[in-house]
């Protein structure tokens, strides 16, 4: 049959479109690649989750070959790419019904005002593409109340001098909170920081048929068992199927929008579970199955009209690909330096931390020496979290440093034991996340690789994953404001880790909208310029990325986009 | 990548020490920093195989299989690597042979892996004859230190131990349905405090809906009819389920 509307891919990206056009009767297609997976089968079970990738492709199967960049002898420098298959590095970030929403931590910042315009306001930066949104805040507030309430986000206000304009409150109240977030509380405060209640996208009560959170202790990268966490598919899809209107086929592997001479959209070639291919045909077309498979679905798509991919005739497909700068921080609090009070406070495992630090959103600061004028840049945020996976806590403990060897050498028996009884009980860190700009440069993108191909025969996606100086600057910049709030409140071990290499779960861009057809790929309400009906809603937008995760701004943008199909579909059919 | 060893095998290697090995890229990519970076959660292991089988009674068939090599050197060697002691459980008690044993014939472990968790065995028998003319698990307590010792000297040997200790501590700390951990033995020692739902048999991560998505070609199928073995008691409920449909 041929539907009103079909999708790629069934993440956040995705799902606000099959909800919005299935709740208005319209009929729709959902293409995943994966299986489709119910609260029933997600465990708190740390080998699936990440020791043996179970929601994602064997890399043998499915890959990326990243490029990097090296320098010779001479000082010469030069990009070398390599399969993932044999780094072990994947760039999968879940391959179900619903994507990586299932497995997101879930903190819903929303992006502020001055992210719709760095360009405006910090002028351009060399070495890096940073250009305007076409939208501004403005016109995105509407769709982040819209999501806080359908996705469900809890969460309270509280004054803060970064603190954006919001049009609603929190419909769904805090989760409940672990005791050390009023050290961070009471510590900021000692040092004139700001400690922020963090959104998140978990339910707080029962609602919309889902449970509330069951404080496993277990959130970010498990799949959610109660349904309390707003992934695509608990928050959107359930309900988009309810309607009678959507129809999801997991399994479904889409290689190719296939165009005719008129360069016209006459179907999206997919491998259903058997292997055999398959057509699917609609009135409007939407490409959410995150930045770089969007990017390589595009480029792959060629045509009569569209020799270079769909999108693609003036060349941006790909281009200007983003992760997030930033990196990551700890500090140890040892129990014996603890009151028992304290220590029995510490030891808590549930409840969530939920604070942040967004003082530097805007960095304004002499000492700091960016590219820009007087001190004056984009900052970002600061989120606290613990880890909690046991297995990989116990992988340094069998490591111990041997003065004799200047190494380390492998422990094992009661020397063993020793260690792993000290890792486990004798204090817990706390960890910091940083979150700023990946400035988009010519060295970060997507593209076709010439050799390696996935298990179908088509060539997989290659990233080059070049950064700009100015982000690793922010970063430190921010490590160091984190690290003095751990320093106060009396941590010890302190330490973080700021890194240009990125994080494969943090990415956007590749096809940004704009209003010049000549340097963007998609219009302001990210249809492409050169496919009447064809629309990219993921994250693959953004000309700049903001410094906050992506997923929350995914489901506002997709929501915003998804009223702009509905009334032309609406239109089409009256 | 020169390192790395390309093949799928451990070739020529004759003992721990023979300078031909390389560690394997499937153990490279176990402890690549970047995977433990990207997961906070150790590495991404990947897995070449489709899942082999599912028994209710592997736990019997370890007992035969400890009875001969490699299990019942493997046995003796996490025996060592985590023994009896009051500061904690042993191997013996978090079952750490019971999970390696199901790590091999249950859990979809590259065939690279396994053929160097055994070869290990070989070399380490080949060893502890040319130094003590007995087998490993003949030796004392002391003995078999300074053959482990001896052994961890060399990037094949401390790669095979790394591995197991790598084993030992999944089979302390992963969710009991996998074999290790009985009743959270191992959480409990710890003082962590294990997450719900846990999976139950039927759930493991191999078990999971749509494990092998899309079946490509006729040899992934091939292999599936050829492994899959089921079970007696599942066998009888699903003849029974036949008759009465």
């Amino acid at each position: 049959m041929k539907y009103d509307i079909c999708i790629v891919g069934s993440g956040a990206g995705a799902s606000p479109v099959a909800y919005t056009l299935a709740k208005a009767g319209a009929k729709v297609l959902v293409l995943e690649k994966g299986a489709w997976l119910t609260e029933k089968e997600f465990y708190k079970d740390e080998l699936a989750i990440s020791l043996r990738d179970a929601y994602n492709p064997k890399l043998e199967d499915e890959q990326h070959v990243i490029e990097e960049e090296y320098e010779t002898e001479d000082g010469e420098s030069f990009w070398q790419g390599e399969a993932t298959s044999e780094s072990g590095w994947s760039f999968w970030n879940g391959t179900v019904v619903g994507g990586s929403s299932n497995f997101m931590s879930g903190y819903f910042h929303r992006l502020k005002p001055i992210d719709f315009r760095l360009k405006s306001e910090f002028g351009a930066i060399e070495g890096a593409n940073v250009e305007d949104w076409p939208i501004d805040y403005d016109e995105l507030e509407p769709y982040y109340a819209m999501v806080e309430k359908v996705v469900g986000v809890s969460g309270r206000v509280s004054e803060h001098p970064h603190q954006e304009p919001r049009s609603t409150d929190f419909p769904f109240p805090p989760v409940a909170e672990h005791a050390i977030s009023s050290w961070i509380d009471e510590s900021s405060k000692e040092i004139g920081y700001h400690a922020v209640p963090v959104p998140r996208a978990i339910l707080s009560q029962p609602a919309m048929g889902r449970n509330s959170c069951e404080y496993s202790g277990y959130c970010s990268s498990y799949g959610c068992a109660s349904g309390a966490k707003g992934s695509g598919r608990a928050a959107l899809l359930n309900h988009a199927v309810a309607t009678g209107n959507c129809t999801i086929t997991p399994h479904a592997k889409v290689y190719k929008i296939e165009t005719d001479s008129k360069g016209e959209i006459s179907g999206v070639l997919y491998y259903d579970k058997a292997g055999r291919k398959q057509v699917a045909t609609a009135k409007y077309y939407v490409v959410a199955c995150q930045a770089v498979e969007t990017s390589r679905l595009l480029l792959a798509s060629k045509g009569e009209k569209f020799p270079n991919g769909i999108a693609n005739n003036t060349g941006h497909v790909g281009k200007n690909l983003i992760f997030s700068g930033g990196g990551t921080g700890r500090g140890d609090f040892f129990y014996k330096d603890l009151t028992k009070e304290k220590q029995a406070q510490l030891k808590q495992v549930g409840p969530f931390i939920n604070r942040a630090l967004q003082d530097w959103y805007q960095i304004d600061d002499k000492a700091f020496n960016g590219f820009n004028r007087d001190g004056k840049a984009k900052g970002g945020t600061i989120d606290f979290l613990f880890y909690q996976n046991p297995i990989a806590r116990a992988q340094s403990t069998k490591w111990q440093y041997d003065e004799a060897q200047d190494s380390e050498k492998l422990i094992w028996g009661e020397e063993l034991k020793q260690s792993m009884k000290t890792e486990f009980t004798t204090y817990k860190t706390l960890r910091f996340e940083v979150f700023n700009d990946w400035l988009p440069t010519d060295n970060c993108f997507v593209d076709l690789d010439d050799d390696v191909t996935d298990k179908w025969g088509d060539p997989v996606a290659k990233i080059r994953i070049g950064a700009h100086n100015h982000d690793l600057d922010v970063g430190e910049y921010l490590a160091e404001k984190a690290e003095k709030l751990l320093t106060e409140m009396g941590a010890t071990n302190i330490s973080s880790s700021v890194s240009s290499a990125p994080a494969s779960n943090l990415m956007a861009g590749g096809c940004r909208f704009g209003n010049d057809p000549k340097t963007s790929v998609l219009n302001k309400n990210c249809q492409v310029h050169e496919v009447e009906n064809l629309f990219v809603t993921d994250a693959s937008f953004m000309p700049t990325g903001g410094s906050v995760p992506y997923t929350f701004t995914i489901y506002a943008n997709s929501f915003r986009v998804a009223d702009h199909i509905k009334e032309r579909w609406q239109k089409s059919t009256s | 990548m020169s390192q790395v060893q390309k093949a799928k095998t451990v070739p020529q290697v004759k003992s721990f020490f023979d300078k031909n090995f390389r560690t394997p890229k499937w153990l490279q990519k176990k402890v690549s920093r970047r995977s433990a970076l990207k997961s906070a959660a150790g590495a991404t292991m990947i897995a070449a195989m489709p899942v082999r089988s599912w028994s209710a009674v592997t736990a019997n068939k370890l007992n035969g299989a400890l009875k001969t090599d490699p299990w019942l050197t493997l046995d003796a060697v996490l025996a060592h690597l985590l023994p009896e002691s009051p500061t904690g459980p042993s191997a013996r008690e978090i079952q750490a042979t019971q999970y390696l044993y199901n790590v091999v014939f249950q859990q979809p472990t590259e065939e690279a892996e396994i053929e160097f968790i055994y070869k290990g065995v070989g070399w380490l028998n080949g060893f502890s004859t040319s130094q003590l003319q007995k087998n490993f698990v003949l030796l004392t307590f002391d003995e078999k230190e300074s053959i482990l010792r001896a052994i961890s000297k060399s990037t094949a040997g401390e790669n095979w131990l790394s591995n197991l200790v790598g084993y030992i501590f999944e089979a302390m700390l992963s969710p009991p349905s996998y074999g290790g951990n009985p009743n959270g033995i191992g959480w409990q020692w710890l003082e962590h405090q294990a997450g719900f739902p846990l999976p139950q048999a039927g759930q493991r991560y191999y078990e999971l809906p749509g494990k092998q998505p899309i079946v490509l070609n006729s040899k992934i199928s091939t292999a599936n009819k050829t492994t899959q073995v089921v079970s007696h008691q599942q066998y009888i409920a699903k003849q029974v389920g036949t008759r009465k449909a």
